[in-house]
């Protein structure tokens, strides 16, 4: 898995290619926290290149996505694959996440 | 329920369809077990092998992480179909998993199923796992059998046999 980190604008994006399972999952957990750390709560997760995850990477989110959140930022998804949305939807993700088809349109649901 | 279940330790140890054996398993090896059972399920449906891989990486992850510390001990991944028919009567394939640990005694299918519809506050971080197990899969069986947690998985394929019989 590798994990990529790009300020848009106001908007934090970080990119993940690659599986997302129990070994990998600490990885972004760190990631994310190191930009919620430094202030940065307003996330874009960059999924294109996601090509499976477990709930190992649900884990990862959830947390991330409260504490966001609780700083008076968000997480929000950009360009989930099929396979990665199943697993989200079975899980009750897209009820309590943001999801956009493309990594513009996610960074642009902000207010500026 | 309980008939399936004395039917997977009967059949102990587990049918070798197409089996993936760690001796000493840990989380670098989840990504071989996926492998392994996408392999097995080439044929298959890619929504419910893409399902099958999901069930499969849960339960060893929950064996790799809870039920092994380090260095790991170990774990086999069966993979087997079986001729059955769908609820027309049509013919199709049940593919059956079988995932065997020696860790401790542990009855995934007694953990209680958690609220996927609760407010995000509500929401406890974890837990998922097993109810994505429950979700992807048609029959989810546990048995202690001589000294292992074995794990029995049934998914049902309606279009497996269209999509391999040549034409009819």
């Amino acid at each position: 898995m590798q994990i990529s980190v790009v300020q848009q604008d106001h908007v934090t994006v970080v990119a993940v290619v690659g599986s997302l399972d129990a070994l990998t999952a600490d990885t972004l957990t760190a990631a994310l926290q190191e930009q919620v750390q430094a202030g940065h709560t307003r996330l874009v997760a960059a999924l294109e290149g996601l090509e499976y995850t477990s709930s190992a990477g649900l884990r990862v989110l959830l947390g991330t996505l409260k504490d966001a959140r609780q700083r008076g930022g968000d997480l929000r998804l950009a360009g989930a694959q099929e396979r990665v949305r199943r697993v989200l939807e079975l899980s009750g993700f897209l009820s309590i996440l943001k999801s956009y088809p493309d990594v513009p349109s996610a960074v642009a649901s902000f207010p500026a | 329920m309980s008939h399936a279940a004395r039917g997977a330790a009967s059949e102990w140890p587990p049918p070798s369809g197409r089996r993936l054996a760690v001796a000493s398993a840990g989380r670098a090896d989840l990504a071989a077990v996926r492998a392994h059972v996408a392999a097995a399920l080439a044929d298959a449906d890619p929504a419910v092998r893409d399902g099958l891989v999901l069930a499969v990486d849960e339960l060893c992850a929950n064996v790799v992480l809870h039920a092994y510390a380090a260095p790991g001990g170990p774990l086999t991944v069966d993979v087997a179909a079986n001729d059955a028919t769908d609820d027309t009567g049509a013919a199709a394939v049940c593919y059956r998993i079988t995932v065997v640990d020696a860790g401790p005694p542990f009855d995934p299918t007694s953990v209680a199923e958690p609220d996927v519809s609760l407010p995000l506050d509500a929401r406890p971080v974890g837990g998922l796992g097993l109810s994505l197990v429950r979700r992807t899969t048609d029959a989810f069986h546990w048995a202690r059998v001589d000294g292992h947690n074995v794990v029995t998985l049934e998914k049902l394929d309606p279009r497996a046999p269209s999509s391999r019989s040549a034409i009819p």
